[in-house]
């Protein structure tokens, strides 16, 4: 059996290693990221099976935990780790050739530290531990929104960065007071002694530490960051950040609030928070007219409908939102990749410059035209499984404020389809304006657009490839005890 | 108007917290791993001091995350502020005083020592890697502000950044080859209060020393601009 | 009152650091004082993390010499925690004084109210 500290040290190396592979060669520099992610991918897989009967807990440093850090490899765990591998993979393959200017080895030095914090993120079973991996995740992506190095990006990054530091303090203040209170840092340890302490001084490291995370995972108030860093970052970091990092986010405050704290009466406010953040996001959606900052308030929007699923707490609801995360990952990815070309062929992000590309680029529009369809739930794509577990869950709940949420997700999905439906429409119905000629993108490209199409179809069709995992997952966060004993004994 | 929204949210978490720090009482012992580190930590990993302990081998993997985190700052930083264009202007620069352009000459090495003599003896005294390395890249802020022209190599800060994070993976991977932990401490203890002891802790902090050394410096380098 | 003010004193600087940090950061328009807000911000969070590791007439928890005793030593554990996030708050002082200085290239101007390019 392999051991998953391999799953964070051996792309941690290569990152580290990348520049004396620099000065061998400067052309073997950009086909680092794709090994380091293919091994990632291939030791997911190989570990599917044993994680799926028992968390496999491992120590670093040989001892036991409490005293030693531990990391938790469950199917909640895997699950991420693959999803982080797949889309890393394919969107480190399509920057091959996106990336030409600047400083490119820097570049993919922290294109694979950003994955590396984000599968660091998810496998800790302790609570400094996610913190400093949450810093790893969130620096990198601060430098690479800047990447490109125009006004708008530097602007949205030093927005992003201000709001990022005073989230991260607020979580660090959070970890302090849980330090305080309990005297450990073992996330299984904390979860056992929960009820040892008042219920208003666990109220407040509560408030501290979700606030912290809820500004990388983007729930309503604290998400003024995301539309402006999403739509001025390179399009291969806008697939990564709403694809991967803010899914990583929305993990973090599901492992707090299921595991460490077991709160029950705070499943309600997260179902509220999750439809104020959908709607919220979908309306703002419709009146863009700048396609990425379109994109990404539904991102903001989807995340909703993720902490929706999250905060309904029944096994059908939370694997409902974990099968919605994989959707989103994968619809928002093909988006992202999908656009990156289109806007570089056409020098604009306005939806009306967009008229007539689908004879021009017919693989990308078809791309385009999966992605969209599948966020919004159409048939034969993953989108549809994932909102009808969604919605069986709230309906299965059997209370009629949950029949009035399910009116609300259902108006979410209408708005979406209308501004996607005006996009296709422009792509593939108007008349375009200036005749230029046929070019596609390059094979580099198509290549990760075709695979994550295949994929999209593939579940949508199929939803009984990943269900077992996903049972197997909504359990590990909703059966707390089996958890803390399989941890300490 | 935003300042009366800031006061209110900013009073009301203050009471907040005042009510939870009264859970946390100031000075009392509260910790169970805290007391298990100082009964059993000289023992166990052979270092005397018991933080550098705590640092190195119970909590390995965050100082490992820290040094990943100042990797990506200068990376970061260099890549905001690379541009492929020469720099326009020469900008003059004013020339040092008396003092300060002799004084550099001289403190260098002495500097160097100082920080070469913390993070060696990281595991014995007060001290340690990142401590020993900020101390280092004072030494070279030094030299650019009494000597001006000299700048610092730049392949040789790449080398030695690479080197110092590639070290601490490898002994974590050497340490799951021998004893099926990552970053298990395998070498021998050997006696406490002496140099050579502590097993792995000495070799990653002078690692760690010099790499936190050379990336600080580059950090201030790249804040300085281009020749 | 002073008593209670004597005994809670780290806690109540470690707090107003962070509040007068978190107050710069939302109200004022300079950059180069907004990031000089985060700066405080991150002094307060570590004060704080210290001071709930302090044990009444501790000392430091090295054991220098062959008869020091293990009773009267602090935590040793927030130390350690505290060594990580001063570095982790230079990292993000560096990469912000870095887009300060790309900003100022590109506008001209620190002021916030003025580098609004993005609009709705």
């Amino acid at each position: 059996m392999v051991n998953p500290v391999l799953l964070i040290a051996v792309p941690l190396g290569l990152a580290f290693a990348l520049p004396l592979f620099g000065f061998i060669s400067k052309r073997i520099e950009k086909y680092i990221p794709v090994v380091g992610m293919s091994f990632n991918l291939v030791i997911s897989l190989l570990l599917i099976p044993k994680a799926m009967e028992n968390p496999i807990i491992v120590s670093i440093g040989g001892g036991k935990p409490p005293f030693y850090i531990n990391l938790v490899a469950g199917p909640v765990g895997i699950l991420f780790s693959l999803i982080i591998a797949v889309v890393g993979l394919l969107v480190s393959i399509y920057s091959l050739s996106y990336i030409k200017k600047g400083a490119t080895e820097k570049y993919h030095m922290l294109y694979l530290f950003l994955l590396v914090g984000a599968t660091g993120v998810v496998l800790t079973g302790d609570i400094f531990n996610l913190f400093v991996f949450w810093e790893i995740l969130c620096i990198s992506s601060y430098a690479l929104v800047a990447y490109t190095g125009e006004k708008s990006g530097v602007e949205s990054a030093m927005k992003y960065l201000i709001q990022g530091a005073i989230g991260s303090s607020l979580l660090l203040i959070g970890i302090g007071m849980l330090y305080g209170l309990f005297g450990t840092l073992n996330m299984a340890d904390i979860a056992q002694n929960i009820d040892s302490v008042s219920s208003i001084s666990i109220f407040v490291p509560l408030v501290f530490i979700i606030t912290g995370l809820g500004v990388e995972a983007a729930v309503f108030p604290l998400n003024a960051w995301l539309p402006d860093a999403h739509s001025a970052a390179p399009s291969s970091i806008s697939a990564i950040l709403s694809g991967l990092a803010i899914e990583v986010g929305v993990y973090a405050i599901a492992r707090v609030v299921f595991t460490i704290f077991g709160a029950e009466s705070f499943f309600l406010f997260l179902c509220f928070l999750g439809l104020l953040t959908l709607l919220i996001g979908e309306m703002s959606a419709f009146s863009q007219n700048n396609l990425k900052r379109m994109l990404a308030y539904s991102s903001i929007g989807q995340i909703g409908l993720i902490v929706f699923a999250l905060g309904i707490a029944t096994s059908y609801g939370v694997a409902g939102g974990l099968f919605q995360i994989i959707s989103h990952s994968l619809s928002k990815a093909l988006l992202f990749l999908s656009v990156g070309y289109i806007i570089y062929r056409t020098s604009s992000m306005d939806i009306s410059s967009f008229e007539g590309i689908g004879k021009k680029m017919p693989v990308t529009s078809l791309a385009f035209t999966i992605g969209a369809f599948s966020l919004i739930g159409f048939p034969p794509f993953v989108g549809f499984p994932s909102k009808f577990l969604i919605v069986q869950a709230a309906l299965a709940k059997g209370e009629i404020l949950f029949v009035v949420f399910i009116a609300f997700i259902l108006i979410g999905t209408v708005i979406e389809a209308a501004y996607f439906f005006r996009v296709v429409q422009a792509i593939y119905f108007k008349k375009e304006k200036n005749n230029s000629e046929k070019k596609e993108a390059p094979i580099a490209a198509i290549i990760p657009m075709f695979i994550l199409a295949l994929l999209i179809i593939g579940i949508g069709v199929y939803p009984k490839l990943v269900t077992d995992i996903l049972d197997s997952a909504a359990s590990e966060f909703l059966k707390r005890a089996d958890f803390i004993r399989g941890i300490l004994g | 108007m935003k300042i009366l929204i800031s006061i209110i949210l900013l009073c009301v978490i203050a009471l907040g917290t005042g009510l939870v720090l009264e859970m946390i009482p100031f000075g009392e012992p509260k910790t169970k791993i805290g007391e298990y580190y100082i009964d059993n930590g000289v023992e166990k990993t052979g270092a005397v001091n018991i933080v550098t302990a705590v640092v190195l081998d119970y909590r390995g993997f965050d100082t490992l995350g820290e040094i990943t985190v100042l990797f990506i700052a200068a990376v970061g930083l260099g890549s905001v502020l690379f541009s492929s264009k020469k720099s326009d202007k020469d900008k003059k620069q004013e020339p040092a005083s008396l003092i300060l352009s002799t004084g550099c000459r001289f403190l260098f090495p002495l500097i160097l020592l100082l920080g070469a003599y913390i993070f060696v003896h990281g595991h014995l005294s007060p001290g340690g890697g990142f401590q020993g390395g900020a101390i280092i890249a004072s030494a070279f802020v030094l030299v650019y502000l009494g000597c001006p022209g000299i700048r610092v190599n730049k392949t040789g800060t790449k080398i030695v950044e690479s080197l110092g994070g590639l070290i601490f993976i490898t002994m974590g991977l050497l340490g799951l080859l021998f004893g099926g932990y990552f970053l298990l401490n395998f070498l021998p203890k050997g006696i406490a209060h002496t140099l050579l002891s502590a097993g792995i802790i000495p070799i990653i902090y002078v690692a760690i020393g010099f790499k936190v050394g050379s990336e600080l410096a580059g950090i201030i380098d790249n804040l300085i601009g281009r020749p | 009152m002073i008593d209670f003010l004597s005994h809670y004193i780290y806690y109540i600087g470690a707090f107003g650091l962070i509040f007068i940090g978190i107050f710069i950061i939302l109200v004022k328009h300079n950059l180069i004082k907004v990031i000089i807000g985060i700066s405080l911000l991150d002094t307060g969070v570590n004060l704080f993390l210290i001071s709930v590791g302090y044990i009444s007439d501790g000392t430091a928890p090295i054991f220098s010499s062959p008869d020091m005793k293990a009773e009267n030593m602090v935590d040793p554990v927030p130390q350690a925690l505290v060594l990580t996030a001063i570095v982790i708050g230079v990292a993000v002082l560096a990469l912000a004084l870095s887009l300060a200085i790309k900003l100022y290239k590109h506008y001209g101007t620190l002021n916030l109210r003025k580098i609004k390019e993005m609009k709705w």
